[in-house]
């Protein structure tokens, strides 16, 4: 006999187990058996999948993945709080950050240098940040929402190697946690994209299939010429 | 060959060879092309964790007891976690250069005194620069024992399932050194003493662990609820 059991409401959800059990009625007071015909109605699996969701929609886990846990989901992963990007443009690196809501970066800890040993990058100009002032760190100028700022470089053997540029920065979120420094290696992306298959990608094919076309035009009325056309008499 | 034959023979040709170059580029793009359509502009870094979603990482598992770790003391001595065996102990991890952390910290000295008589133990594990560390513990008077570290701290914070961490945080044992639960950001006297009820009364035998776990979750659930509300 299968009987499905409802553990006791806690707080913040409730325990959903399915037991099999040998013999006997459910003992709980909320259990409810089913002889097994019965548990393969339409309804009743219906009801069972109802009650599987309990837990998903009460956002409680079920039994089986519960541990220790912790309230690590209330904050972002630093790469999504602070979502790093960069491009070229021109003689200049675009480094840009879209910030969290309820995120925000410090000026002082920014830093933008080359990786690349052919690059030369100028000094960043950052914005004026806002100012933010706490008993604890004192004034501080800070960025929230997002952050762009604009590299001069010059490359000393131009080609030679990947452009990589290397940055630096930290932040924490307003509800009270800090993330340590953190430094990415990026490969800034060139400008706009090419067009796919456009101008200049690859000359001689598009040029091929342009002649191709003609020729095939050619062929066409070299074949029709001096070439009556039979049509069946009226 | 008639004129008309050659201009025949040249065309084809030329078909041919056009089908040819149609060929190579619908199945083999020029490598610029290629390389843009893989990176989309402005999103140039080497794909991260984080880039994926969020839901498809396997959170570190924080384990269900204490992992033993031995990390310097403000002298420089070597100091192991078991010293404090036998109490429940609340590990504060924290940095200098962190505001939450700091702001923290008049919370931690006085609980400190407080939680004596009750046989719960506050450390704080710094994760930063010795003698920054000492400064700061020195101006701010902070009475109860911190430990000091770089990699090493970090180790401990990984062996605790914080894989990526971010400061502070806090680990609340019971006085068997089973992890009761462990809370991310700057903690505020509710959710302390929330969870401290819950600990006290694992370490009493009235409640069993998981069940304490549970309490706690869906108590700081409602806490930042009605904070939430408040604000």
């Amino acid at each position: 006999m299968i009987a499905a059991e409802f553990g006791e409401s806690r707080g913040d959800g409730m325990l959903l187990g399915t037991k099999r059990r040998r013999g006997g009625a459910s003992d709980g007071p909320f259990g409810i058996v089913a002889p097994p015909m019965s548990l393969l109605r339409p309804a009743t699996l219906c009801a069972i999948a109802l009650l599987a969701c309990l837990p998903g929609a009460l956002n409680a886990k079920p039994w089986w993945m519960r541990g220790v846990e912790s309230n690590e989901n209330d904050f972002l992963p630093p790469d999504a709080a602070f979502h790093l990007g960069a491009s070229v443009e021109g003689t200049q690196v675009r480094v840009r950050w879209v910030i969290a809501d309820g995120y925000y970066l410090y000026k002082q800890k920014i830093g933008i240098v080359a990786e690349s040993p052919d690059l030369v990058l100028g000094r960043p100009e950052l914005p004026r940040g806002i100012i933010k002032t706490d008993a604890y760190m004192g004034t501080q100028e800070i960025y929230t929402q997002q952050l762009e700022t604009r590299v001069a470089y010059t490359r000393i053997d131009a080609g030679a190697h990947p452009m990589q540029i290397k940055v630096t920065y930290q932040g924490c979120a307003e509800a009270g946690l800090c993330y340590p420094p953190i430094t990415r290696v990026v490969f800034p992306s060139l400008g706009p994209p090419p067009q796919a298959y456009g101008g200049d990608a690859r000359p001689w094919e598009i040029t091929a299939i342009v002649a191709g076309a003609l020729a095939f035009l050619i062929a066409g009325f070299v074949l029709r010429r001096d070439r009556k056309l039979d049509l069946p008499a009226q | 060959m008639t004129p008309r034959g050659w201009w025949l023979l040249c065309s084809c040709a030329v078909v041919l060879i056009a089908a040819g170059a149609f060929t190579r580029l619908y199945f083999n793009p020029s490598p610029g092309t290629a390389a843009t359509l893989k990176v989309p502009a402005g999103l140039a870094s080497p794909p991260s964790p984080s880039d994926l979603a969020v839901d498809d990482i396997a959170a570190p598992k924080i384990p269900e007891r204490m992992p033993d770790f031995a990390l310097k003391d403000l002298s420089g001595k070597s100091t192991p976690v078991s010293r404090w065996a036998g109490k429940s102990l609340m590990i504060n991890f924290w940095a200098t250069w962190c505001a939450p952390c700091r702001q923290e910290i008049p919370l931690l000295k006085t609980l400190s005194g407080e939680l004596q008589a009750k046989n719960v133990q506050i450390i704080g594990i710094a994760v930063d620069y010795p003698d920054k560390v000492e400064d700061y513990a020195g101006q701010m008077k902070i009475g109860y024992p911190i430990l000091v570290g770089e990699q090493d701290a970090l180790d401990v914070a990984t062996a605790l399932g914080v894989a990526s961490p971010a400061f502070p945080f806090t680990v609340f044992t019971d006085q068997h050194g089973e992890v009761v639960t462990l809370f991310v950001g700057a903690l505020h006297r509710p959710q302390v003493d929330l969870i401290l009820k819950e600990v006290n009364a694992v370490n009493l035998g009235q409640r069993a662990l998981s069940e304490a776990r549970e309490k706690i979750a869906s108590g700081l659930a409602e806490l930042s609820e009605s904070t939430a509300k408040g604000s």
